[in-house]
């Protein structure tokens, strides 16, 4: 549990000091939102708030994309992931710890995001905005955890920036379309409903329990 | 040699056996099937377009299959770290990719000629194509990283991920509200007179071609290491099973 | 030190897949207090070799046992194996301070923070410990590498070529480090280019070519001279 906390620990101060997979995330999803914007001109506020969720979640799984490439390119400088791998701990642990900073760092850059989007497509988030953190929140654990997994695996490829989104959207489906629905529900009608924050929740326990175990395998060289 | 070399894994006993029965199987059931298929009776709704019923279907039980026996084959491969495992999984995605492909060619025009267009976004469809999507991934993935032996490593923990993914998906399409266009499933009787006997050697040759695709592709990968094994006298080299 | 009479012991280690095998069977332990010189050409397994000796991998056939329990269990291994690579493990963001104060958590030592600070005074480098890591010289570098290498008190130590790069003194310095480790009662396994400091440091050297032993010097000392001449004659072109 301490490398738990260790893992994190590290990843933030490492973040903080120099800033810059949080501020290329937060400047990607700027661009994505402004580029969806063009794209897809919302003519009403009923349209936009039609197209709100979709855009939303396709501007967050790029920051995610980006940012989970950059977790563990950092860890490759020094060939530091086999210093994770060395670690007489459970690589569950290890996992964990990696999976948490990512969550934390890609949940500031979503917030951020948030009021950018809310911003050019006139789309009031605030009203809604403690349940759309949560299930924002439930869409990122998903993303987090099979992103963590997959990033150790992708940065140890050739092509590197180009195989972990080859590998991850597809996995992302399952979260992303009861993700998208819940948010939807929300902005159309202000509550949440039950049945696609269900189907997060187990995903998020099948994604978390499946990639937990699974690290142990990832890290071995 | 231990279990790990060619040819004492259990994977490659199996298929050795595997190979000319379902060859022979292949050869009188694919004649049978193209036999009862040119006599069965012409759909007077859909036209002979509707033939590729006796295709399609059967190419959907190969294309599934064939992705669980890579997830279990990689599955097995972690556990029992027994190559011949590997063999089987990494075969089965190239004949699985094989049948999918084949499946995703042959709906459309299918469903051209019945519902008049090249696509839907039901829940059957799209599962289908992100099954082709996680097998392409899975293979490039192979064939990408460094090392044979992480490539199976890292493609044994994607296909495994991989089959809560599609069973969670058919949940999510159908919460999101697809519409079902797709035929249902076919039940008994639900098939017109005189199409039973194709559907059933249709399923039963392809399910033949499946198998035996898959037990030579699992002996050629075996032949590749045992030879491999002979020569690493003369040619052994710290190779890139790692970095 | 924390275990007495601890060793390292090699049976029939086998790395293979498919095509490839990058060990054929060895077989040799190690014990404490002593010096094991590998070497050999690139691509013969000697990184392979400390790979599995470091809990790194999973071998193909037979076993590495670390310590007088004699257990095989991976996690354990790594527990007991300190592991200094070609590459040094460390974060270029976080002072030295705070690599060795992170990968004591790794390793979960009691009081961090103390045994960071006494690693670095060991490694002569506590005027450095509130500077970044990737603002070090090679040979400082090393020097916190080490230490990060040392940080659980490992009975067993693996080095991988780490005269690689060092300037005289620097190499001079780190000859006395591994003396002095073995001096501790460690078990040192060091994997060098090098056939002078293999000669020099080793208590015991093996020649590896494709995964086998291709010379071994026990029961004597290596000496540079047979040394030179095993790795002629094993036909290095």
């Amino acid at each position: 549990m301490s490398v738990v906390l260790a893992i994190l620990w590290k990843d933030l101060v490492t973040e903080w000091r120099s800033r810059d997979r949080v501020v290329a995330m937060a400047v990607f999803s700027f661009l994505v939102v402004l580029v969806l914007h063009f794209a897809l001109p919302a003519r009403d506020a009923a349209e936009a708030r039609r197209l709100a969720p979709g855009l939303l979640w396709v501007a967050y799984v790029f920051a995610a994309l980006l940012g989970l490439n950059r977790a563990f390119a950092l860890e490759l400088e020094n060939e530091a992931l086999s210093g994770l791998a060395l670690a007489p701990a459970d690589r569950g642990w290890v996992f964990l710890g990696k999976a948490a900073a990512n969550f934390v760092i890609l949940g500031a850059v979503q917030a951020a995001t948030a009021v950018v989007f809310a911003l050019f497509f006139a789309v009031d988030l605030w009203a809604v905005a403690a349940p759309l953190a949560g299930v924002v929140a439930l869409g990122s654990l998903g993303v987090c955890a099979v992103g963590t997994l997959f990033g150790a695996v992708a940065v140890r490829t050739r092509y590197r920036e180009v195989m972990l989104p080859l590998l991850l959207l597809p996995l992302l489906v399952p979260v992303l379309l009861p993700a998208v629905d819940a948010t939807a529900g929300l902005l159309e009608t202000g509550t949440l409903r039950w049945p696609p924050v269900q189907l997060l929740l187990v995903i998020d326990a099948v994604f978390g329990i499946v990639s937990f175990v699974s690290f142990e395998y990832v890290l071995d060289e | 040699m231990t279990a790990l070399a060619a040819g004492g894994s259990p994977a490659d006993r199996i298929a050795a056996r595997l190979r000319a029965p379902t060859g022979w199987l292949l050869a009188l059931l694919a004649a049978a099937w193209l036999a009862s298929v040119a006599r069965a009776p012409e759909d007077s709704l859909q036209g002979v377009v509707q033939k590729i019923l006796y295709v399609h279907p059967p190419l959907a039980f190969a294309a599934y299959l064939g992705f669980v026996l890579t997830a279990v084959g990689g599955a097995l491969f972690l556990w029992r770290r027994d190559e011949g495992w590997d063999r089987l999984a990494r075969s089965a995605a190239e004949v699985g990719v094989l049948f999918c492909t084949l499946m995703i060619v042959t709906g459309p025009i299918w469903a051209r000629g019945t519902w008049g267009r090249w696509w839907s976004w039901d829940a059957r469809l799209t599962v289908t194509l992100l099954l082709w999507f996680l097998y392409l991934a899975y293979l490039l993935l192979r064939g990408f990283t460094e090392g044979s032996e992480r490539g199976a490593r890292f493609a044994a923990v994607y296909g495994l991920v991989g089959v809560p993914v599609i069973v969670l998906n058919y949940f999510a399409i159908d919460l999101s509200g697809g519409r079902a266009i797709h035929p249902e499933n076919l039940q008994r009787g639900s098939l017109g007179a005189g199409m039973g006997l194709p559907f059933l050697l249709g399923v039963l040759s392809t399910l033949a071609a499946f198998f035996h695709l898959l037990a030579r592709r699992i002996e050629v990968e075996g032949m590749r290491a045992r030879l491999a094994e002979r020569t690493q006298g003369m040619r052994g080299e710290e190779g890139r099973w790692a970095t | 030190m924390s275990e007495a009479a601890c060793a390292v012991a090699v049976e029939g280690l086998e790395k293979r897949f498919g095509p490839v095998v990058a060990l054929a069977g060895l077989d040799f332990a190690v014990p404490a207090g002593s010096v094991l010189a590998v070497l050999g050409p690139n691509g013969a397994g000697k990184s392979t070799l400390l790979r599995l000796l470091a809990g790194l991998a999973r071998p193909s056939a037979g076993q590495v046992r670390i310590g007088a329990a004699q257990d095989g269990d991976r996690r354990r291994v790594r527990g007991r194996v300190g592991y200094v690579g070609h590459a040094t493990f460390l974060y270029p963001n976080l002072t030295a301070r705070e690599n060795l104060l992170f990968a004591a958590r790794l390793y979960g030592v009691a009081e961090p923070g103390r045994r960071a600070d006494a690693l670095l005074d060991e490694q002569g480098l506590e005027a450095l410990s509130a500077r970044p890591a990737g603002s070090f010289s090679r040979g400082q570098a090393q020097r916190l590498a080490i230490a990060r290498g040392l940080v659980h008190d490992p009975p067993v130590v693996l080095l991988d070529e780490p005269f690689t790069g060092l300037d005289p003194t620097s190499a001079d310095r780190l000859a006395a480090r591994v003396r002095a480790l073995a001096t501790a009662g460690r078990a040192v396994v060091l994997v060098t280019h090098d056939l002078a400091q293999a000669a020099a440091l080793g208590d015991r050297a093996l020649l590896l070519v494709r995964g086998r032993v291709a010379f071994d010097s026990a029961p004597a000392a290596p000496s540079a001279a047979a040394l030179e001449a095993a790795w002629r004659a094993a036909g290095t072109a």
